[in-house]
Order: structure tokens, then C-alpha cells, then sequence
């Protein structure tokens, strides 16, 4: 039963191999990020060397291809902002309330069947939604121009407004999966505390629940607003590619550009001049948009770790 | 009072809830219906003779001689017009100036409306491009062609805005040589297309003929074939490691929990920035292709979806009931061999729901195979060009036939068809997922 | 058996009661009338359907999909499961103590004050009194009247179960309903709680389902024996105790089963 020293200096080896393997297998998965970082970094770094800050994130004359060639990203910066915040602010009250529906509203067997709707929902490609947007959303906005009542002139069906209304469809099944998680996890207990103290439904989820969820909430928002964020096809397709700040700034028939659909559209034909300065420019896009959502990421993390301290009686 | 007022409130969140469950429902019906509708249209159609001739003379598929016999008679119906059109082409040169600067642009256009409708004459010199050797091959577009020749679009601007008005051609070349052809093309179109219920199911596989103007999506289809299983290939069994070391040998600490907060991370990069690692890392550093190829596409993809795979995997390993593991282990068992023969079988199904939903996820994908593998007009991709060669693929031709094409509404069946495609493979997908989640948890619960 | 109670007055009754989950009778047709002011115990063996009983009476059995009563329950003559009694209402009426210390995430103020301001509007200095007195009443003022405003997830067990009775005592219920209150607390705790119980008899009706024999023998003037969803002995508790009727009630208490 005992083993000779040797046969346990073997084993033991054996182990911390076996160990050390699996280690280095899993840090190549997890190092792939610090080697997006540093890639996107290094291609991105000499635009910054080239031209300078300033310009890129001040001037909104965008004109990449002219000589002498403008590099200023200010409105496909505000581009960006614009439509993930109303897309944000469409997708949050809705999914919010849809996720408190499924949780405490629905009897349990719509809730088994809605589970899988939203997931269906969640998977559809964003290429499916943009072409959708452009298909169906963009002629409709068109002529809705024409029977809405007061001045609204809708020069053309895709801008802003249908890019952050699918924009936040897209985000929707996000944040009502999480959300919906959070407020399960709240737990049937404290549920019954209040319900034993005469309170409502309505009640019991808004002055209890949701307070005991909040946190969980707040990830499902970050998850929303970054998935909105990073969106590529639906914004290329349907909000314009005019990279101007709309007049007035919460102008949303106006079309648009994001930092994303610059990327996607550019790179076409910047892949021919790997090296010039359009092809870095695109690179500091990215990096800007890696950054933040690293900063999205830890703000989750942050989110959680407070909570997980709340829980235990901070 | 103040009960009235709660109970109010009560009910208006219970309708407001339903109303938005209802609304969610409501839009998916909206977009998913159309598009599957739209879409079966490319598989099952109306096809008119055109579509037949078009299918014997590049896919050489289609029965010859019912072919020619059919071609004789739709040739009855269209010699008429085109004797028409030759005809009042010598009057149109024996016309006095005048007239003919009036009548000269509306003949050409009216010209042209045939020669698209029903393809070049027999005997003419066979023009260059394959897309004008035939006619129209779908009926709903040949009736389209036909009000195209019927009638000329102009523009009314009257106070309330401008207004689109058909304004019908034949009064305008009465009593002259072109007559007959208005006649025909109004009355004996079906005659002239012969129009059939037509069940095209090799839409799926066949090549694409002059960029999607005849023939299928196969290329696409198995672009999106080739990228997700490779990047299936890749990212499986890194996934499957890191969740195996993650949950079976990591001992918690600093390194792990950055390793873990390293996968999180990963989740959150948006697609378009994996796309621009994918061009930055694989093609132009690593060079593991000269240029874009699926190789770069599925390896930018793996990564993709590799937080997903580890996630899942590290769920249906934690599910495993101890008792299994300890089990095996009270018996002698090692770790490795306890991981490998009892905890991953035991986890197999969950790992598979996570596999079969990345699947569905990096097929769906656009942007990160933008720069990396996707191509818009290309043949399909033999197994042994996967390292060098890039491909079409559902997502990126999609975008592109519908954006960047030249024709871009002449093709719309033809986009129809690849969403529905594409729709079709990532729901199918995620639709065996979700049974599969459902038996595993049937099981679990014994 | 339940002339005594007559005479003392009854403030809960129940005439053939029964609940049912789906087709399964978890009650089975209980006559059982809790008297005004003393304490009840409800006791036996795990299954035997004291905890579906006590939540029937305030009908936090409504919120089981799929459970359904039958019969009658009586309270204040009025059928508590009749179709105008509003569960709201009546839950500000019949309060409850869980097993499981359930304080919410809010400072332990909010959550003492949580049910006078859902029902009435208390001003300011309504609300602090009621919360006073209701913390007084629960022995806990003593520890907490400094950190009024600090989160109630800080508290420990014992504390936390009595900021709950606090919370249950400051709607001022007729009816205070404990289900099995003190088993996920320690000895001294437990013994806190029960202090409790007995010293706010009189002012509340009190039923307190218990496993825990002995606590029932300390603290509870009449008890109840269930055993199957079927009640099967019901008298004081020294009665009960000493000389039971029923061999099934001497069987329990004398530990032969449960």
C-alpha cells in the first residue's frame, strides 16, 4: 500500500506535469486577450505617433481618402455614443420589465416556453437584423415620413433612430436573460417576507426585489450596452454611414457612423495600403473600443465583487 | 382608497409585463416571417422556360428534348416581337429627324426591356456576360420586366411632394412597326414564359452563376461550413482544457482568478475588433496564409467563441454530481484518469449544448470574418485550398448582396434566400441545444 | 375538545379545512378553533402537514401555483379563502415569522418601517415610534437603537429572526403566525425567541408550528398534534402532554416515531 520513494517522486511529478500542461493549454486561451491588446496596440500606436490625438478626437472632418487625408473622428466618436445610448434607453425599460414578467408574473409553463423564445431571439445573426433593418425598417421609416404628423422630415430610412431601434432588440434578450437570472436569485424567501406583510405584487418586486437584485441588474445593463456597443452589421447597414454629428445632437433621423462600421466599411479597401495611416487609424478605433469594453468588463467584476461583500454583511 | 390605488398598480404591471413578452414576440414574428417566407421563394418558385434553358446550359441538368419542344412553341409567342423590333428598327432609320429624336431613346429602352425579359434572339451573337444569355428565369420578375416595357416611370411634383406615375408606352408608337409588341408582351407573356411550379432545392449547393444572378449559394453554404467547424476544431479542445483545468485542478488564487477574469475579458471584445487581431495576428504576423483565407477566418472565430465553449464546459463539469468523482476516486482512481474517463463523459452533453450554440454563433458571424477569410465572389473552396484560399460565406455575402452589388434589387430572392439559409442553420442549431439542455437536465434530476 | 376554547373566545376556526397540491391532499378536512390571546402549538411529525396549515391562514399558500383549499377557515366569522377577502388585507391582519430569517437588504429602519408605510401613511414621527415600539417588543431595540440605518444583513441569526418579528408586530396583527421560528438558530437565540413568545401572549394570538416538543411544552398553552395532513388531538398543552387521548399522540411524544 505504501509507495517506494521513487514511485512517489514519479507520481507527484506525473501530477504537476499533468497540471503544468493543462496550466500552459489554459493560459494560452486566457493570454489571447493581453494578445489582442498588444496587436491591436502596436498597428494602432503608430496613427497616434503619425497624427497625434488631437485631431482624432476633436475634429469631426473625417476625409480619410483626400490629400491632404483628415483623420478627424469626433462625430463617428458621437456617432457611436448616439446610438447605443438610445439604443440602451429602449432596451433597458423594456427588458427590464419583460425579465420581471418572467420571473414573478408568468405561470411557470409560458416561462419554460418563453425561455427558449428569447434564446432564438438572442441567436438570430446581427446580419439577419441588418438586413431585416434594411429591408423592411428602412423603407417604412421613409414613408412614415410622409403620414406623421408635424415637421418631420425623413430624408432617408436609414439613420440613427432604425439602427438604435434594432440595435436595441439585439441588446434586448441580453439584458432580460441576466435580468431575469438576478431577480430569480433574489430568492422565494425574501419574496415571502413581504407578501406576509400585506404587500402587493407590485410591491413586493419594486420595494423589495429589485433592490435585492440591483447589482445583478446593473451586469445585465453593462452586458446590454456593450453588446449594443460592439455591433457591427446592423449599424453598417441601417444608420447612414454619413460620419457627421447630427444637427441637434439628439437628432436621431439623421444618419450616422459608428466606430465600428468605419472599421468594417474602411478596411476594405485600407487592407490595400497595410501601413498607411488610414490602415492605423482603424487599428486606434479598435483600441478605443477595446479599452472600453475592458472598462465595461471591470466595472461587471467590481459590480459583483461588491455584492458578493454586501451578501455577507458588509 | 389607498388599496385601490395599489391594486391598480398591480394590474397595470401584470398587462404592461404581457404586453411586452407580447411585443418581443410579435417583432421576432416580424422579421423571422418575412424572411422565411421571402426566402422559400428561392427554393420554390415560378420558374419560366428561361430558367429551364438557363439550367441545361450551365448546370447541363434538365431534359433536352421536352426542352426544344417547348422552345418551339414559346418561339410562335416571341417571334412576333422580335420581327417587331427588327422591323421598326429599318422604320425607325426611315424617319424624318424629328420624330425619330423623340422616338429614338423610348425604342431603345424598349429594346432593352425585351432582350432582359426574354433574352437575345436566336442567331444574334451571343453577348458576354452569362446574366444576359437568358431571360427571366422567375415569372414574378418577368411580369416585372414586362410593366417595364409596358409602361414608362416618370415623376409628378405637384405641391404635396413628388409622386411616381406609369404612364403607358403604346399610344406613343401607334400605327407603327413596334405596335404588335406592347399587344404581345401584354397578352401573351404567359405563352412566351411558360411559367411552372418549379422545386429548386439544389439552391443550397449549387455554384453561383455571374455573381448570383443564376444558380445557388453552395459556395456560401459551405464557407460558413468550412469556418464554423474549424473554428470548432480549434476552440473545442482549448475550451474543453481550460474548463477542465479551471474546475478539476486550479487551485484558487491570484493567477487563476486572473486567468478566469482573462476568459471574461475575452467575451466582452466586440466582433470587429477579433476581425482586425484576426488581420493584425494571423495574416500579417504569423502569416499563416498569404492573404485571407479560412484558415485565418476560423482560427479569428475559434477565438470568438472560445469563452463560450470554456463557460459551458465548465458548467456541465461542475454539474456532475461529487458522488461520481468521488467514487471513482475512492477506488484508486488518479485525477487525470478520474477527469477522463468519468467526469467528461458524465459532462458530455452539457459540453456539446455549449458546442452546438458556438456553432450556431460563429456561422452567424460577420464582422470578424470580414478581413480575415471572407470573400465576395468566389467558387467553392476545395478541402485542400482551406489553408490559402479564402471563401464566401452565408453572413459576409449576404451583407454584400444586399449592400455593395450592383444589382442589388434585381437579386432580392437571392438574399432572401441566403438569410433564410443562414437563419435556418443557426436556429436548427440552437434548436438542438436546447433539447439537448432539456434531456441533460432530465437526466441530471434522475 | 374545543369547549374551552369556546369560552375563551376564538379568533381563528377551522370547519373541515383542507389544502390540496394538485390531487394530493397535504390537509385533510382539520375542525380546529384557535382561541384569542394564547398560544398554539402545531406539532409532528415532518410531511404531516403543519406548515401547509399554518401558511393556509394567511394564505401564503397562495402563491403555489397548483395548491388549492377547501372547506372552511374562519376568521372573525368571515371565511378567510371567501371570494371579497383581499390576501393584502388579510396578511396585514395575520402576520408571520418564517424559519429562515428573511430580513430585506435595507437598513434595519426600512425594514421594520416597511409594512406601516405600505398600508398607512404614518408621518415621520409616526413611523419612528412604531418602530420603536415594535423593536422594543421584539427585545432587539436594545442592540440595534444606534444603528438603525445600517444594513440589516449584518445582523446575526438571532437578531435577524427577532428584527423579522419586529417587522411582523409593526403592521399590529390580531393574529401572529411562527413557523417553525427558532430551528435555524442556536440554543441562546432560541431561548431569546421563545422568551418572547411568552411574553407577548395575551396581546396577540399566536400559533407557532414546531418540531421541537419541548419548545411547544414551554412556551404554548394549547397544542395540536397532526399526524398525515389529519389533526389528531387538540387540547392544552399540559393535557396534551401528560395525558394523551390519542395512541398516536403518545406515540409521537413519546418518541416512538418522527
Amino acid at each position: 500500500m505504501l509507495l517506494s520513494p521513487g514511485a512517489r517522486l514519479r507520481r507527484r511529478l506525473a501530477e504537476l506535469a499533468g497540471r503544468g500542461i493543462l496550466c500552459s493549454i489554459t493560459s494560452v486561451a486566457a493570454l489571447a486577450v493581453l494578445a489582442i491588446i498588444f496587436f491591436i496596440a502596436r498597428d494602432a500606436v503608430p496613427f497616434f505617433a503619425q497624427v497625434g490625438v488631437r485631431e482624432f478626437f476633436l475634429s469631426p472632418e473625417w476625409y480619410p481618402a483626400h490629400q491632404p487625408p483628415h483623420f478627424g473622428a469626433a462625430a463617428i466618436f458621437a456617432g457611436s455614443v448616439l446610438v447605443t445610448a438610445a439604443a440602451v434607453l429602449l432596451a433597458v425599460p423594456l427588458g427590464l420589465f419583460a425579465a420581471l414578467c418572467m420571473s414573478d408574473v408568468l405561470p411557470f409553463g409560458v416561462r419554460q416556453i418563453l425561455k427558449p423564445v428569447i434564446e432564438m431571439l438572442a441567436a438570430i445573426p446581427s446580419v439577419i437584423y441588418g438586413f431585416f433593418a434594411l429591408t423592411v425598417v428602412a423603407p417604412l421609416m421613409q414613408n412614415a415620413g410622409s403620414w406623421l404628423p408635424g415637421q418631420f422630415e425623413i430624408a432617408s430610412g436609414v439613420n440613427a433612430l432604425t439602427a438604435s431601434l434594432i440595435l436595441g432588440v439585439m441588446a434586448l434578450p441580453t439584458i432580460v436573460s441576466v435580468s431575469e437570472d438576478a431577480l430569480q436569485a433574489a430568492g422565494r424567501e425574501l419574496r415571502e417576507g413581504s407578501y406576509a406583510l400585506g404587500a402587493t405584487r407590485a410591491e413586493t418586486l419594486f420595494k423589495v426585489v429589485i433592490p435585492a437584485s440591483v447589482s445583478g441588474l446593473f451586469s445585465a445593463v453593462l452586458l446590454g450596452v456593450m453588446r449594443a456597443m460592439g455591433e457591427t452589421m446592423v449599424v453598417w447597414m441601417a444608420s447612414g454611414n454619413a460620419a457627421q454629428i447630427p444637427q441637434p445632437w439628439y437628432n436621431l433621423l439623421q444618419p450616422v457612423r459608428t466606430l465600428t462600421a468605419t472599421i468594417a466599411g474602411d478596411m476594405g479597401e485600407a487592407d490595400q495600403m497595410t501601413g498607411s495611416a488610414h490602415y492605423h487609424v482603424l487599428f486606434a478605433m479598435g483600441l478605443c473600443l477595446l479599452l472600453v469594453s475592458f472598462a465595461c468588463n471591470l466595472a461587471g467584476e467590481w459590480i459583483v465583487a461588491r455584492q458578493r461583500k454586501r451578501l455577507r454583511g458588509g | 382608497m389607498r388599496l385601490r390605488l395599489r391594486k391598480l398598480m398591480d394590474h397595470a404591471l401584470t398587462a404592461g409585463g404581457y404586453l411586452a413578452i407580447g411585443g418581443m414576440a410579435l417583432f421576432l414574428l416580424w422579421v423571422l416571417v418575412p424572411v422565411f417566407s421571402k426566402g422559400f421563394g428561392a427554393y420554390v418558385f415560378r420558374g419560366t422556360v428561361e430558367h429551364r434553358r438557363m439550367m441545361l446550359g450551365e448546370f447541363g441538368r434538365g431534359d433536352l428534348d421536352r426542352l426544344r419542344a417547348e422552345l418551339a412553341e414559346v418561339w410562335r409567342a416571341r417571334e412576333p416581337v422580335y420581327q417587331a423590333v427588327a422591323a421598326f428598327e429599318r422604320e425607325l432609320d426611315a424617319m424624318p429627324a424629328a420624330r425619330r429624336k423623340v422616338l429614338k431613346p423610348a425604342f431603345r429602352e424598349v429594346r432593352e426591356g425585351v432582350t432582359v425579359l426574354l433574352g437575345p434572339e436566336p442567331g444574334v451573337p451571343l453577348p458576354a456576360l452569362t446574366r444576359r444569355l437568358y431571360g427571366q428565369t422567375r415569372w414574378e420578375k418577368a411580369r416585372e420586366k414586362a410593366d417595364d416595357i409596358l409602361f414608362e416611370e416618370t415623376w409628378e411634383y405637384s405641391d404635396a411632394g413628388s409622386r411616381r406615375v406609369l404612364v403607358p408606352r403604346a399610344p406613343q408608337f401607334e400605327g407603327t412597326a413596334l405596335a404588335p409588341v406592347f399587344d404581345s408582351v401584354e397578352r401573351n407573356l404567359e405563352k412566351m414564359m411558360r411559367p411552372r411550379l418549379t422545386v429548386y432545392p439544389r439552391f443550397l449547393t449549387d455554384r453561383s452563376i455571374d455573381a448570383h444572378f443564376f444558380g445557388g449559394i453552395g459556395p456560401e453554404v459551405l464557407g460558413t461550413l468550412y469556418l464554423s467547424l474549424g473554428a470548432m476544431l480549434v476552440a473545442v479542445p482549448l475550451g474543453i482544457v481550460a474548463a477542465v483545468y479551471f474546475q478539476e485542478y486550479a487551485k484558487e488564487g491570484p493567477g487563476v482568478a486572473f486567468l478566469r477574469s482573462c476568459v471574461n475579458t475575452l467575451a466582452g471584445v466586440p466582433s470587429v475588433v477579433f476581425g482586425l487581431f484576426g488581420l493584425a495576428f494571423f495574416i500579417n504576423t504569423l502569416r499563416v496564409s498569404p492573404g485571407k483565407s479560412v484558415l485565418a477566418g476560423a482560427l479569428t472565430l475559434a477565438l470568438l467563441v472560445l469563452p463560450t465553449v470554456i463557460r459551458a464546459s465548465e458548467e456541465a463539469i461542475a454539474a456532475v454530481p461529487r458522488a461520481f468523482k468521488e467514487g471513482a476516486m475512492a477506488l484508486g482512481a488518479g485525477r487525470f484518469r478520474t477527469v477522463a474517463t468519468v467526469i467528461l463523459p458524465a459532462a458530455l452533453p452539457g459540453i456539446l449544448t455549449g458546442i452546438v450554440i458556438s456553432m450556431g454563433r460563429a456561422a452567424g458571424e460577420t464582422a470578424p470574418i470580414i478581413f480575415t477569410a471572407a470573400v465576395s465572389v468566389g467558387q467553392m473552396v476545395k478541402p485542400s485550398e482551406v489553408l490559402s484560399q479564402p471563401t464566401p460565406a452565408l453572413s459576409w455575402n449576404l451583407y454584400n448582396l444586399c449592400t455593395e452589388h450592383e444589382a442589388v434589387e434585381e437579386l432580392r430572392h437571392v438574399q432572401f434566400g441566403m438569410a433564410a439559409t443562414l437563419v435556418l442553420i443557426v436556429l436548427a442549431l440552437n434548436l438542438a441545444a436546447i433539447l439537448l439542455r432539456a434531456r441533460v437536465a432530465r437526466r441530471l434530476k434522475g | 375538545m374545543n369547549e374551552e376554547a369556546k369560552r375563551e373566545g376564538v379568533h381563528l376556526e377551522a370547519r373541515g379545512f383542507s389544502v390540496f397540491y394538485g390531487a394530493h391532499e397535504a390537509v385533510c378536512k382539520v375542525d380546529l378553533a384557535v382561541p384569542c390571546g394564547l398560544v398554539t402549538a402545531i406539532i409532528g411529525p415532518s410531511g404531516c402537514g403543519k406548515s401547509t396549515f399554518l401558511r393556509a391562514i394567511n394564505r401564503m399558500n397562495d402563491l403555489i401555483p397548483g395548491c388549492r383549499a377547501a372547506g372552511d377557515l374562519l376568521f372573525d366569522g368571515q371565511n378567510v379563502y371567501g371570494p371579497e377577502v383581499d390576501a393584502a388585507v388579510l396578511r396585514r391582519r395575520v402576520g408571520m415569522v418564517f424559519q429562515k430569517p428573511n430580513p430585506f437588504p435595507k437598513s434595519i429602519y426600512d425594514n421594520v418601517a416597511y409594512g406601516p408605510r405600505l398600508h398607512d401613511r404614518c408621518t415621520r414621527g409616526e413611523l419612528d415610534t412604531i418602530v420603536e415600539q415594535s423593536l422594543v417588543n421584539a427585545a432587539l431595540w436594545d442592540e440595534v437603537k444606534d444603528r438603525l440605518h445600517m444594513n440589516a444583513l449584518g445582523l446575526s441569526g438571532g437578531q435577524a429572526q427577532r428584527l423579522c418579528l419586529a417587522r411582523a408586530l409593526a403592521v399590529k396583527p390580531e393574529i401572529l403566525l411562527m413557523d417553525e421560528p427558532t430551528s435555524a438558530l442556536d440554543p441562546k437565540a432560541t431561548a431569546r425567541i421563545e422568551e418572547l413568545i411568552v411574553q407577548l401572549r395575551g396581546r396577540y394570538t399566536i400559533a407557532i408550528v414546531t418540531h421541537n416538543m419541548q419548545q411547544a411544552a414551554r412556551v404554548s398553552d394549547r397544542t395540536a398534534f397532526f399526524y398525515e395532513g389529519n389533526l389528531v388531538e387538540f387540547d392544552a398543552t399540559e393535557t396534551l402532554f401528560t395525558r394523551p387521548r390519542e395512541k398516536r399522540t403518545e406515540d409521537y411524544i413519546t418518541g416512538r416515531f418522527g
